[in-house]
C-alpha cells in the first residue's frame, strides 16, 4: 500500500504558499473558509462532485497522484476542468513523472513531483508523446489524430 | 489491414523510447519494482515462472506475411526458437531477457507490431470475429469500428489506470463469433427499425472465479456516438470500481455491487454531458478511410472447372478445416497447430516461416489468428485448396484436427505458469490420445474441451461443450467439470457437473462424458442441444456411478 502524505500546504503556480484543508472540512465550513484563500487537497477517495456547486469560491483545488495504480485523480481532473469548468489551478501533488503527461492531458494545469523525482528530466517526460488518439482537456502541442 | 502512416510509426517509436527509459531505470534501481511492474505490464511484459513473457497484439487477428516473419525472427533472436498464439489475438513469448526487450519492440515497430495494453490495468487490445469481412450474412466487418475505439482509447489521459483489466469485443457476425458477453465490454453490431447501424453494449461479463455473464446497458448507440458512451462507462468504473479488493477489481463486480439498472443509469447520467459533444463523436471520414483498408484484397472470381485428386485424408481434412468465402472462387482454410504434448497455439519459428511463405503464395500474404489458436488462410483460391493442403502435408501442418474434439483449448497449466494450480497440456495430450482414431473423431464432430489450470479461467473452459477447471487438494490434482457451456447462439456458463476427479480419472470421465452424447444423439444433434433435451442427470450417472 502507498502511505498517505499529509499535505496541508501547497505552493501554487505564482509561488505563493497556500493553506489546503480536505473535502469534508471544506464541505463543514464553506462559509467561513470561502474568503480566506484555502485550497482543497482532493484524495482519490473523495467525491470530487461535493464540490461542484462551490467551485468558484475554491482558489486552488490539489489532486493527490501518489497512489501510482490508482487512477480516479484523472477523472477528478476531467471533470473539474472540462465538465464544470473550474477556473481556479489543478495542481496535480505527489506526482509521478512516469504519469506527468496523462495529468496534464486530463485537465491538471500545474503539479508537484514527488521528492524521489528530484533530479529527473521533467520536459522530457512531461512531453513524451507527440501524437494523442483521443479529444482530452489538454492536448496542447499534440498532434491530434481522432 | 489497418495502414499504419507516418504518425502512427512515430507513436510506436516514441513507446519503445518510454519504456526504454523505464527500463534503464529500473535496471539501475532507480524505479521501484512496484511502478515497473505497472509500467511493464502496459507494455505486455509478465514475469513468469522461469522467465520473462511478452505478449505482442495481432489486431483482430490479421497479419501480413511480413509480420509473421518479424515474429518467427523474434521468436529465433529473443526466445527459443517458439511462439504461442492466444486464444485473445496475441502471440505471446516465453523466454524473454528484460533487458533485451526494447531492442525487440524496436523491431517490431518496423512491421507495424506493438505490445501496448496487451496487459495492465487498462483497455486491452480489441478483439473481433477472426473471420471478419469473410462470411455471409455478416450485419458488418467489426475491425473498422475496433480500431477506431483501439486507437481511441491507446494510453487514454483519463482510464490507463484504471481497477482491473478492461477487456473489450466487438462482433459483427450474424452470431456470436467474439464471445463478447464474457467480456468486460462487449459490443454487438445491429441495425435499427430506420436501417442505421449501432451497437448494443453489454458491460461486467467475465469468467475466473466468479463467471458471470455481462448485462445489456444499452439496446441501441448510434455508430457515431458510441466513443462517447464507452468513456461514461469507463468514467463510472474509474470512480465506482472497486480498488480495495484484489478479487474484486473487474468491473463485473461494481455492476453486480450496484445492480445493472443503476449501473447503466449511472451511465447515462454521465454520457447525457457528452453525447453531443462533437469531439466525442466517431470520425465518419477515418471510418471511411478504415472500411478501405480492411476491405478484402481479393475479388470475385470466375474458376473454370477443376477435379481435385482423390485423397482420403485431403477429403477428410477438408471436411474439417475449409469454410466458405463469400466471394465466389474462393475459400477459408484453417490450420490447425494442435499436436499432441504441446500447449496449443504453440508454433515454432520455422512453422511461422513455413506459414508465412505459404500466405504468399497462396492467400494475397494474408494469415488470421483464431479464438481456437488456430491458423486462417483467408483468400485461397478454390483451385488451389489441394495444393496448399499438400504443401501443408508436406510440413506437418494438415492436422484435421480443427473442428474435432481433438482442437482442445488448453492454457499453459502449471508446467510453465506461475498462477496455475495444476495441469493442463499433458491432460489435453492424453484426451487426444484416447481419441486417437480419426472414423471416431469425425463421428463425435465438433466438440470444445476447454482446460483451465486455475480459476483464471485463461482457457475459458465455462463456455465450452466439456471444460475442465484444475485444482489442487492435499498436493493431487483435480478437474472440475462443467458441461454444455456456449456463446455462439446465446450466452450460457457451463453447468458444474458434480465434485471434482482426480487427474488420473479424468480422462475416463471425459470419454463417458462424450458416450452419453452420443448414445442420446438424434442425426446432427450438437452436444448443447443433446444436454437441453436430456438434462445433467444422465451424464451425472454415468461419470459418478
Amino acid at each position: 500500500m502507498t502511505e498517505d502524505i499529509e499535505m496541508t500546504s501547497v505552493v501554487n503556480s505564482k509561488n505563493e504558499s497556500v493553506q489546503l484543508v480536505t473535502v469534508e472540512k471544506w464541505l463543514e465550513s464553506i462559509d467561513s473558509l470561502s474568503n480566506k484563500g484555502v485550497g482543497i487537497i482532493v484524495k482519490p477517495t473523495d467525491d470530487v462532485g461535493l464540490l461542484k456547486d462551490s467551485l468558484d469560491k475554491i482558489v486552488i483545488i490539489a489532486l493527490d497522484f501518489n497512489n501510482f495504480d490508482d487512477g480516479r485523480g484523472y477523472s477528478h481532473a476531467y471533470l473539474l476542468s472540462k465538465r464544470w469548468k473550474y477556473s481556479g489551478e489543478i495542481i496535480g501533488v505527489n506526482a509521478h513523472i512516469d504519469q506527468l503527461q496523462f495529468m496534464l492531458r486530463a485537465g491538471v494545469t500545474s503539479y508537484k513531483l514527488l521528492d524521489d523525482y528530484e533530479n529527473f528530466d521533467e520536459i522530457d517526460y512531461s512531453n513524451g508523446f507527440s501524437i494523442c488518439y483521443q479529444a482530452a482537456a489538454n492536448n496542447s502541442g499534440m498532434k491530434e489524430k481522432f | 489491414m489497418y495502414k499504419y502512416n507516418t504518425d502512427d510509426t512515430q507513436f510506436l517509436v516514441e513507446r519503445v523510447d518510454q519504456f526504454e527509459k523505464q527500463l534503464k531505470r529500473y535496471l539501475v534501481g532507480d524505479l521501484d519494482d512496484a511502478k515497473f511492474k505497472s509500467l511493464r505490464l502496459r507494455n505486455g511484459v509478465y514475469m513468469e515462472l522461469h522467465a520473462h513473457m511478452l505478449r505482442v497484439a495481432i489486431p483482430y487477428g490479421v497479419m501480413n506475411s511480413k509480420q509473421l516473419i518479424a515474429l518467427a525472427d523474434v521468436a529465433d533472436k529473443y526466445d527459443r526458437g517458439f511462439g504461442h498464439f492466444t486464444t485473445r489475438q496475441n502471440i505471446q513469448f516465453n523466454w524473454i531477457e528484460i533487458a533485451e526487450i526494447a531492442n525487440l519492440l524496436r523491431e517490431l515497430s518496423s512491421v507495424d507490431l506493438h505490445a501496448i495494453q496487451t496487459s495492465g490495468k487498462t483497455t486491452r487490445n480489441i478483439t473481433a470475429d477472426p473471420l471478419s469481412g469473410l462470411t455471409e450474412g455478416e450485419i458488418a466487418d467489426a475491425r473498422p469500428y475496433c480500431e477506431l475505439i483501439r486507437r481511441w482509447f491507446n494510453l487514454h489521459p483519463e482510464f490507463s489506470w484504471l481497477p482491473g483489466k478492461f477487456k473489450i469485443a466487438v462482433n459483427g457476425a450474424k452470431l456470436d463469433e467474439t464471445a463478447l458477453r464474457i467480456h468486460d465490454l462487449g459490443l454487438r453490431l445491429l441495425r435499427n427499425d430506420k436501417g442505421e447501424l449501432g451497437f448494443s453494449v453489454y458491460v461486467g461479463g467475465g469468467l475466473g472465479a466468479v463467471a458471470v455473464i455481462g448485462a445489456e446497458t444499452a439496446s441501441f448507440v448510434p455508430v457515431e456516438d458510441i466513443l462517447s458512451y464507452l468513456e461514461s462507462v469507463m468514467r463510472v468504473y474509474n470512480l465506482k470500481g472497486r480498488r480495495d479488493n484484489i478479487k474484486r477489481l473487474r468491473i463485473k463486480f461494481l455492476v453486480k455491487e450496484l445492480g445493472a439498472a443503476e449501473f447503466s443509469r449511472l451511465v447515462d447520467e454521465d454520457w447525457k454531458h457528452t453525447k453531443n459533444d462533437p469531439e466525442l463523436k466517431l470520425n465518419i471520414n477515418h471510418l471511411a478511410q478504415l472500411e478501405k483498408d480492411f476491405a478484402l484484397p481479393v475479388k470475385p472470381l470466375e474458376i473454370d472447372r477443376f477435379e481435385e485428386p482423390v485423397d482420403f485424408n485431403y477429403s477428410i481434412w477438408k471436411k474439417n478445416n475449409v469454410r466458405a468465402h463469400k466471394l465466389s472462387g474462393y475459400s477459408i482454410v484453417n490450420v490447425s497447430l494442435t499436436k499432441q504434448g504441446s500447449s496449443p497455439g504453440d508454433v515454432t519459428s520455422k512453422q511461422m516461416r513455413i506459414l508465412a511463405d505459404l500466405a504468399d503464395q497462396y492467400s494475397n500474404s494474408y494469415l488470421r489468428t483464431t479464438k481456437r489458436q488456430s491458423i486462417v488462410f483467408p483468400h485461397v483460391r478454390k483451385d488451389q485448396v489441394f495444393d496448399l493442403w499438400q504443401s501443408l502435408e508436406e510440413h506437418g501442418l494438415a492436422s484435421p484436427h480443427q473442428g474435432t474434439l481433438a482442437q482442445i483449448v488448453a492454457c499453459p497449466g502449471n508446467d510453465y505458469c506461475d498462477l496455475a494450480k495444476a495441469a493442463s497440456i499433458p491432460i489435453a495430450t492424453r484426451v487426444q490420445q484416447r481419441f486417437d482414431d480419426m472414423d471416431k473423431m469425425l463421428d463425435i464432430g465438433d466438440l470444445n474441451i476447454n482446460i483451465s489450470g486455475c480459476e483464471n479461467s485463461c482457457a475459458h473452459h465455462h463456455i465450452a461443450d466439456i471444460g475442465l477447471l484444475g485444482m489442487k487438494k492435499n498436493n493431487v490434482e483435480f478437474y472440475q467439470i462443467t458441461v454444455a457451456g456456449e456463446t455462439l447462439n446465446e450466452t450460457v456458463i457451463g453447468k458444474k457437473l458434480g465434485r471434482s476427479i482426480c487427474g488420473d480419472e479424468i480422462v475416463d470421465a471425459i470419454e463417458n462424458i462424450v458416450n452419453v452424447y452420443l448414445e442420446n444423439r438424434d442425426e446432427e444433434e450438437k452436444f448443447k442441444e443433446v444436454f437441453k433435451r436430456i438434462g445433467l442427470a444422465p451424464f451425472k450417472e454415468r461419470v459418478y456411478d
